[in-house]
């Protein structure tokens, strides 16, 4: 009995936790230009789990999630990501980050829709915010 | 070493207190009074301690019908540095003053000494008995009270209680003391301080031993061969050590502990409840009672102690221990 | 008796510690404390201006406050019987440390009571964390230096 009063609370925390992790794998939101060459980056590395894109102007908000397991190597992951993204992409302003509060709000973003110079603004605070260290 | 009193002294009266877990205790009902606050609403536990104290002796002065001024002596001590507790209580009471440590024995060596200045002509009245109070004494030998470390089941509960005893001369209608024997410093070679039981049972063990053999007796002599603080499973040791030594386990019938039976068999005091005050409280309450009311004729009263300090166990010391026995008989 | 005999008798008598009840209450309990912590983590996250790197700060100062609450209801000691190391290795036990021993020691005075005490039990826990960290780092700085592995 009294191993199921410890056991109860966890199974519903767990339950919870992971009831709200089920969407889709890649979204982009802003111009769909390059679309399909962004998917096909990400499918190539095995670590990535979910992403999110966020382009405008020149620029490109690449948040992504990287798999339990590799997550102990997160920063190391992070910077080969964009490293390959500035390969590719010499003319744009590519900004990668693993974290899940970038990835959060960038979903907020495509969640609200937000537009124009507002979206320029939480960008540019969100890279801030990402280089903030401990 | 068995010291036979001619004159027999008897335990006139005595007081017993106890703090608010010890309500839960099977002997609760025995005790004078139960606190809900274990600082007897004093600033810290050790003026608590203090005042329970106080508090056993005058409940056994009243019961006699004396004053402080009647008594010849005061003996007792605690576990506490320096027994502050008990010295600072002798102040307040006003009384010629010795304090006595032999760990949670002290209850009985008390006795013993109050006994014998009796015998002598010295004493007409002497207070004599022990007490511990929790959280001061877990505090010196342990962790803080709130630290959140495990006890194995082999650990005991430290009580919150206080017994003291008048010791006067021989009277018909009271429980009186016809011999005592003083118990060696024993080292077994234990050396965890989280199984006393383990530590004092050899001590206890000894000490019954070598009582039994120069009164000539046997254990079926006696209603009653209470222990002190052994614990659940100190007991168990004692009996082992009988058997061993070649004594049916049926006649083992008279050996109980107080510390086993103080909390019943309630798991929170994993094996028992220990301290000077768990057998100077269950003695001179229950034991006294029980004699009075003519169900024992004939106990053994054996308080073990453990005399280690914190420094000692740290440096890796094993833990010796010793053991005090008085023979108390009704008419 | 002779020592041995009683040692023997001692050790028949004494009950085995149930080492595996224990881990896995270790565990169960140990985990709803990390549960727990990762979830006032991603609140941090989610309602402030926390990334994951900086959320960590907070994180710590609101489970160690819990250990406060709890230790000063004298229910962390409770929670620290079943649990045993489940308890006493996350954050929230050395907060336990360091508060039950401020607790404690209230009654000999701010400066030579709680200030003399206060690191009694978890002092140990700073100086051998700081004394492992140093040289876990200078394992790691000789293996970069010859090249082994990267930082």
């Amino acid at each position: 009995m009294k191993l199921l009063g410890i056991m109860l609370p966890l199974l519903v925390s767990l339950t919870l936790l992971s009831g709200c992790g089920e969407k889709e794998k890649f979204i982009v939101y802003g111009s769909p230009e390059n679309e399909k060459e962004v998917e096909t980056i990400l499918k190539e590395e095995d670590y990535v789990d979910k992403t999110t894109v966020i382009q405008y102007d020149n620029s490109m908000l690449v948040a992504t999630q990287i798999k339990p397991w590799h997550k102990w190597k997160k920063t190391k992951l992070e910077k080969k990501l964009q490293k390959k993204f500035d390969e590719k992409y010499p003319n744009k302003e590519v900004f990668v980050s693993a974290d899940y509060k970038i990835f959060y709000e960038a979903n907020k973003i495509k969640r609200e829709q937000v537009e124009d110079n507002k979206l320029k603004d939480k960008i540019k605070k969100l890279k801030k915010l990402a280089k903030e260290e401990t | 070493m068995v010291i036979v009193f001619q004159s027999k002294p008897s335990l006139i009266a005595a007081g017993v207190v106890a703090g608010p877990l010890e309500k839960r205790s099977i002997f609760s009902q025995h005790f004078d009074a139960t606190y809900d606050d274990e600082r007897w609403q004093m600033n810290t536990n050790e003026q608590g301690h203090r005042k329970m104290v106080e508090e056993a002796c005058e409940f056994a002065m009243k019961k006699a019908g004396v004053k402080n001024t009647d008594i010849d002596y005061f003996m007792g001590g605690d576990l506490v540095n320096q027994m502050t507790p008990t010295n600072f209580a002798a102040r307040d009471l006003d009384i010629p003053f010795i304090g006595l440590f032999s760990a949670c024995a002290t209850s009985i060596s008390s006795v013993i000494v109050a006994s014998l200045l009796t015998e002598a002509g010295a004493s007409n009245l002497s207070l004599a008995g022990a007490s511990s109070q929790h959280n001061a004494v877990e505090r010196q030998f342990r962790y803080p009270i709130n630290y959140g470390s495990q006890k194995p089941q082999t650990a005991q509960w430290t009580v919150t209680a206080a017994g003291y005893a008048l010791i006067g001369k021989h009277h018909e209608e009271y429980p009186s003391i016809e011999a005592a024997t003083v118990g060696k410093s024993v080292d077994y070679g234990m050396d965890d301080p989280f199984h006393m039981g383990a530590a004092m049972a050899p001590a206890a063990f000894q000490t019954i031993q070598s009582h039994l053999e120069q009164r000539n007796q046997k254990i079926y002599h006696y209603d009653l061969i209470l222990t002190g603080d052994l614990g659940q499973l100190g007991l168990k040791l004692l009996k082992g050590m009988f058997v061993e030594s070649g004594i049916k386990s049926e006649e083992l019938q008279p050996l109980r502990d107080a510390g086993a039976e103080f909390y019943g068999q309630d798991e929170t005091f994993q094996s028992g409840a220990s301290g000077a005050g768990c057998s100077a409280a269950v003695f001179f309450s229950y034991v006294i009672q029980q004699m009075r009311a003519g169900t024992y004729k004939r106990v053994l009263l054996v308080a073990t102690g453990a005399l280690l300090s914190p420094l000692t166990f740290q440096q890796g010391e094993t833990i010796p221990c010793t053991a005090h026995a008085i023979e108390i008989t009704m008419k | 008796m002779e020592k041995e005999q009683y040692q023997q008798l001692e050790q028949n008598v004494t009950p085995k510690p149930p080492y595996f009840k224990n881990v896995a209450k270790a565990f169960l309990v140990g985990g709803l404390i990390c549960t727990i912590g990762q979830a006032v983590s991603l609140f941090y996250i989610i309602f402030f201006d926390f990334t994951e790197a900086t959320a960590g700060n907070p994180t710590v100062s609101t489970m160690i406050f819990f250990a406060m609450i709890l230790t000063g209801f004298g229910l962390y000691k409770k929670i620290g019987q079943i649990a045993g190391a489940g308890s006493a290795v996350p954050v929230t036990g050395f907060g336990n440390a360091v508060i039950s021993a401020a607790i404690e020691h209230r009654s000999e005075g701010l400066v030579l009571g709680v200030g003399g005490n206060l690191f009694k039990l978890a002092g140990s826990v700073v100086l051998f964390g700081v004394v492992s960290a140093f040289f876990i780092a200078l394992i790691k700085f000789i293996l970069v230096s010859i090249g082994v592995v990267s930082w």
